[in-house]
């Protein structure tokens, strides 16, 4: 073709320009599906990674109920007034949002009447660091601020209620250190998932709370919050459930819980009621106590100080915690490891002349007088010590101990609680060791009546009881009901003849000896008192004591009640106890005016 | 009645495909751009789409005139247009308006755009009157003619019009048989350029410097300007700088990715809804992210299908073309939208430096819409008009 006499340009040039184009347009297409077929998984991933915050969520919190039904720990919803940042977004810099959520909580405090709870600082924190999340403003508030925050909401577009489960305690004090309380605090994260976020979770801190927190905590699940690319909250999708935490049923029973802090009111001491049957608590105290409520969810400045520098010490559980020497108490096991020893016989007279002699050392019966001649059960009943070192130095300290050690002294009786001390029953490799010194004849007297090196506790000693109560067997003290035979430690091979014996000089303490305070009309009791001095600051003071268990014949109850610093077991704590089976046994009106005697006194050594 | 009958018979002679392509590529923009700016806040933002529409409806009638019209009549004239274009050009520095550090407007348009087509006219009529001219001097003329309208586009600054014009250019001098030495020398000037400058990136990287020593560093050798230098260091390391300078291209290959095969569906795409992707770009430079991500693989697929389709038939048009200005501008027209297509979507998915260049049809900008339509309203011309040499003469 010729224009103007110019030749037309080839042909092939515009086929190898599409030749060209054609190959570009393939290494295109190539690219493409390297990006979105070959890598798309990849890189949606990674859009997950930048655009979604996973938030933890735990589970309800299981209840505490006791024996009968009755909630001890419950969840209440509490109210919190909360900004949801992401309706105040001003654009620009972040500090134009952090001023406008300021601003806003500054109009609402005052619409509300109520003080600042967050700082500014605060403010800017949550939007640099959790702005998907709600800003809680104000926590915990009451239903009249949640009224006048009804009334309102029209004012405030960013702010809504934000509910969040709250642990209460319905009975306050009420075996407050059994149950525990809960604390908030960053929760563990599930294994394989690492959450952006988590709501506040309860964790157990103390008690049945601590000790079963994974039951009671479930399992918690996740929530999944798409933002946006300066963080606000786009969409929430709901991930995996929560799964509610378990319910627990303890074995107390509020009922004789209550009658025994009733008990223990305004005194510094212990209470412990055991069913003897099978190892469960039925109730147990540490006096003085606190209210659970008050640790939800965090102490108070001032609540915590008060607690914690007090001279009391009520945040000691006492019963587990506390070591005391046992004092008069322990005499059955003296009596026990006499007669498994055939150190005495039961009609053996010893006569006790008020001073027990040993060598230069002198240990005073605490009735001045002496008892004088009288046998085993008589013993037991009128608490003689003279008669109970006598028996001492003659069984020697092996066997004392190895009984001792029997009925649990000396190691935690294993109860589902945390914290439990051992108490102390100490060995001449233990004296040495401490005290640098071998063991003497004068320990083992000492120990023979409960004083001395030897400690215990109060849930000891309630333990101790009830293997009295039911005739040589040792169960694990427990919380938690498990329907069926208890959990047993061991069980001795007593002849039954001795294991009598004993529990018939106790069963002598509750209706004529020492503990005659003890006994209610309509059943038959055994019991022990015990006076254990020690000097503080050079003053004697008494820890004074009472074991029992009830029905004599088939018992079903073992109690052990320590009160520091009273005047004596018999006179101070035996009346508890008699209060305590009350409540348990019911006690039918009296038939007559039976004279209870006005005042039975009962010592200690070394008067 | 005549006249009507006349305008009939020459628009039965439409090069069909080439419109269909055009108006799927139009229809697939609306779309994809009301996507995008659907997420807005502001409410003008939101109805960029039916500015698009419209723009594209107001083309496509220029487009209707202008293939019924003589292309060598309007071609005569085309160094009007280009004289008309390098004054608005001129006047954009002192009299424009400002967006985001570049002054490119002038009466609410966009000179270089139009002054791409200007030149690829000029240079069609050009080479079509003096097709013996093919030596230095015509050379020297090209350079000129291409040359003086980049220069004031690269000041605005606007590197991604300017550097579209190269492949368009040397593929109209080697359509235009202009001597291969100079196109082969000037190619590899440009490569040992280009070539350097990535060396003295790629130097400088290495060198135990801060992120801003490293930048001014690269200034001080290659005079670049410090956009520039950021987005040819995150071409060459893209994971370098993820949440700084590498941002949006990271963006933009995770939103072109998480796409996949299907895509995630229309108005369901996240990266631009949730802001990731800037909402700045999402409408005009990186429609193709948006149309990827909600579309997949499939939808990217067809876009290249409609392009190719639409190249194709522009070659076809040249192919069939008795007459060189109209052969030459053709393969004008069809390389400017080839390489607008190639280089948006290859530094969509990173294969190129991030440069500001819409997609044809596709990306939200009146004014290079507008463009597309007129350069391709003037390929059906040529299609209408190339094939009868008898009633060209003049």
């Amino acid at each position: 073709m010729v224009y103007r006499g110019q030749k037309l340009t080839e042909s092939w040039r515009i086929a190898l320009l599409a030749l060209v184009f054609a190959s570009f347009l393939v290494y295109l297409a190539m690219s493409l599906h390297r990006v979105q077929v070959v890598n798309g998984a990849d890189l949606s991933r990674d859009l997950v990674r930048q655009s979604v915050r996973r938030v933890q969520v735990p589970g309800a919190r299981g209840r505490i109920f006791d024996r009968n039904g009755i909630c001890l720990a419950d969840n209440r919803p509490s109210y919190c007034i909360a900004y949801y940042v992401e309706e105040l977004r001003k654009s620009g810099k972040w500090q134009n949002t952090i001023d406008a959520v300021d601003v806003d909580i500054d109009r609402l405090a005052k619409v509300l009447g109520l003080p600042r709870e967050i700082s500014k600082e605060k403010v800017a924190n949550h939007v640099k660091r959790s702005l998907p999340m709600p800003l809680l403003a104000w926590r915990d508030v009451s239903d009249q601020v949640v009224a006048r925050w009804a009334e309102e909401v029209g004012a405030f577009p960013g702010v809504d209620i934000f509910v969040q489960p709250e642990r209460y305690y319905p009975y306050k004090g009420t075996a407050a250190h059994m149950i525990g309380y809960v604390g908030r605090d960053r929760p563990k994260s599930l294994p394989g998932y690492k959450a952006h976020f988590y709501l506040p979770e309860m964790i157990g801190r103390l008690g049945i709370e601590k000790q079963y927190d994974n039951m009671l905590t479930g399992v918690s699940g996740g929530r999944l919050i798409q933002v946006d690319a300066r963080g606000y909250k786009h969409a929430v999708w709901e991930g995996t459930p929560a799964v509610e935490g378990d319910d627990l049923h303890l074995t107390i029973d509020l009922n004789i819980q209550l009658v025994l802090e009733k008990a223990l009111q305004g005194k510094k001491g212990a209470g412990v009621v055991i069913d003897p049957r099978n190892g469960e608590v039925l109730a147990m105290v540490s006096a003085p106590g606190f209210d659970l409520n008050d640790f939800v969810p965090a102490p108070s400045w001032i609540v915590w100080n008060k607690l914690n520098k007090d001279k009391d010490r009520p945040l000691i559980n006492r019963a587990l915690q506390g070591r005391y020497a046992p004092g008069s108490i322990f005499k059955p096991v003296t009596a026990m490891a006499a007669l498994m020893s055939n150190k005495i016989k039961p009609d053996e007279i010893i006569n006790c002349d008020g001073v027990f002699n040993l060598g230069t050392m002198k240990l005073h019966c605490w009735n001045t007088y002496g008892h004088g001649d009288i046998v085993l059960r008589k013993a037991i009943e009128q608490s003689c010590n003279v008669f109970f070192c006598e028996l001492g130095q003659r069984t020697g300290y092996d066997a004392i101990r190895a009984v001792a050690a029997d009925v649990g002294l000396g190691v935690k009786t294993g109860i589902d609680l945390p914290y439990e001390n051992s108490g102390l029953l100490p060995s001449d490799a233990w004296k040495r060791k401490w005290k640098h010194e071998p063991w003497r004849t004068y320990d083992t007297c000492l120990i023979a009546i409960g004083q001395g090196l030897l400690l215990v506790t109060p849930l000891q000693m309630a333990m101790t009881a009830s293997v009295f109560a039911n005739g040589g067997t040792l169960y694990r003290p427990h919380l938690i009901s498990r329907r069926g035979p208890g959990d047993l430690v061991r069980r001795m091979e007593w002849p039954a003849d001795a294991v009598n014996l004993v529990r018939d000089g106790m069963h002598d303490v509750a209706s004529i000896g020492t503990g005659r305070r003890v006994a209610i009309r309509g059943i038959e009791v055994a019991a022990k008192t015990g006076t254990a001095e020690y000097k503080v600051n050079g003053l004697n003071k008494k820890n004074t004591w009472v074991t029992a268990f009830a029905p004599f014949d088939k018992p079903t109850v073992a109690i052990a009640i320590l009160v520091e610093n009273g005047i004596s077991g018999g006179y101070t704590v035996a009346p508890l106890v008699h209060d305590v089976l009350v409540e348990i046994f019911g006690e039918p009106p009296p038939e007559d005016d039976e004279a209870v005697p006005s005042f039975v006194m009962e010592g200690g050594i070394g008067d | 009645m005549i006249e009507l009958k006349q305008i009939l018979a020459k628009l039965r002679k439409l090069n069909i495909v080439m419109f269909a392509c055009m108006i799927g590529l139009c229809i697939m923009g609306v779309m994809f751009i009301y996507s995008a700016c659907s997420v807005r806040e502001n409410h003008d933002l939101q109805l960029q789409y039916m500015k698009h529409a419209v723009i594209a409806i107001v083309g496509l009638m220029a487009y209707m005139i202008l293939a019924c019209l003589n292309y060598k009549k309007l071609i005569k004239w085309s160094w009007v247009f280009y004289l008309a274009c390098l004054v608005l050009l001129v006047m954009v520095p002192f009299f424009g308006t400002s967006v985001m550090g570049a002054r490119r407007r002038i009466f609410d348009i966009q000179p270089a755009e139009f002054a791409k087509l200007a030149m690829i006219m000029v240079l069609a009529w050009l080479y079509g009157r003096h097709s013996n001219l093919n030596g230095f001097l015509m050379f020297c003329i090209t350079g000129a003619i291409v040359g003086l309208p980049c220069i004031l586009i690269l000041s605005q600054p606007d590197l991604g019009t300017a550097l579209v014009m190269v492949p368009t250019t040397f593929a109209m001098m080697f359509a235009g048989k202009i001597a291969p030495r100079y196109i082969w020398s000037t190619f590899l000037v440009g490569i040992i350029v280009a070539g350097t400058i990535l060396g003295v990136i790629c130097a400088v990287e290495k060198r135990d410097l801060t992120k801003d020593e490293k930048v001014e560093r690269i200034i001080a050798i290659t005079h670049l300007k410090k956009h520039q230098v950021e987005r040819l260091q995150v071409f060459m390391y893209p994971d370098k700088d993820l949440h700084g300078s590498g941002y949006t291209r990271r963006q933009a290959e995770i939103a072109v990715g998480s796409g996949g095969v299907h895509g995630k569906g229309y108005l369901k795409g996240e990266l631009y809804a949730l802001g990731y992707l800037p909402p700045s770009v999402s409408a005009n430079d990186f429609i193709f992210a948006v149309l990827a991500e909600e579309s997949g693989f499939t939808g990217s697929v067809m876009v290249l299908l409609l392009f190719s389709g639409l190249l194709a038939a522009g070659l076809w048009t040249a192919f069939r073309c008795q007459f060189n200005s109209g052969r030459f501008f053709c393969v004008g027209v069809v390389t400017l939208i080839f390489s607008h297509m190639f280089i948006n979507i290859a530094m969509t998915i990173g294969l190129m430096p991030i440069t500001g260049l819409p997609l044809p049809f596709i990306s939200y900008g009146g004014t290079f819409m507008l463009t597309m339509l007129l350069a391709l309203g003037l390929v059906q011309s040529v299609s209408i008009y190339g094939r009868e040499p008898s009633t060209s003469f003049d």
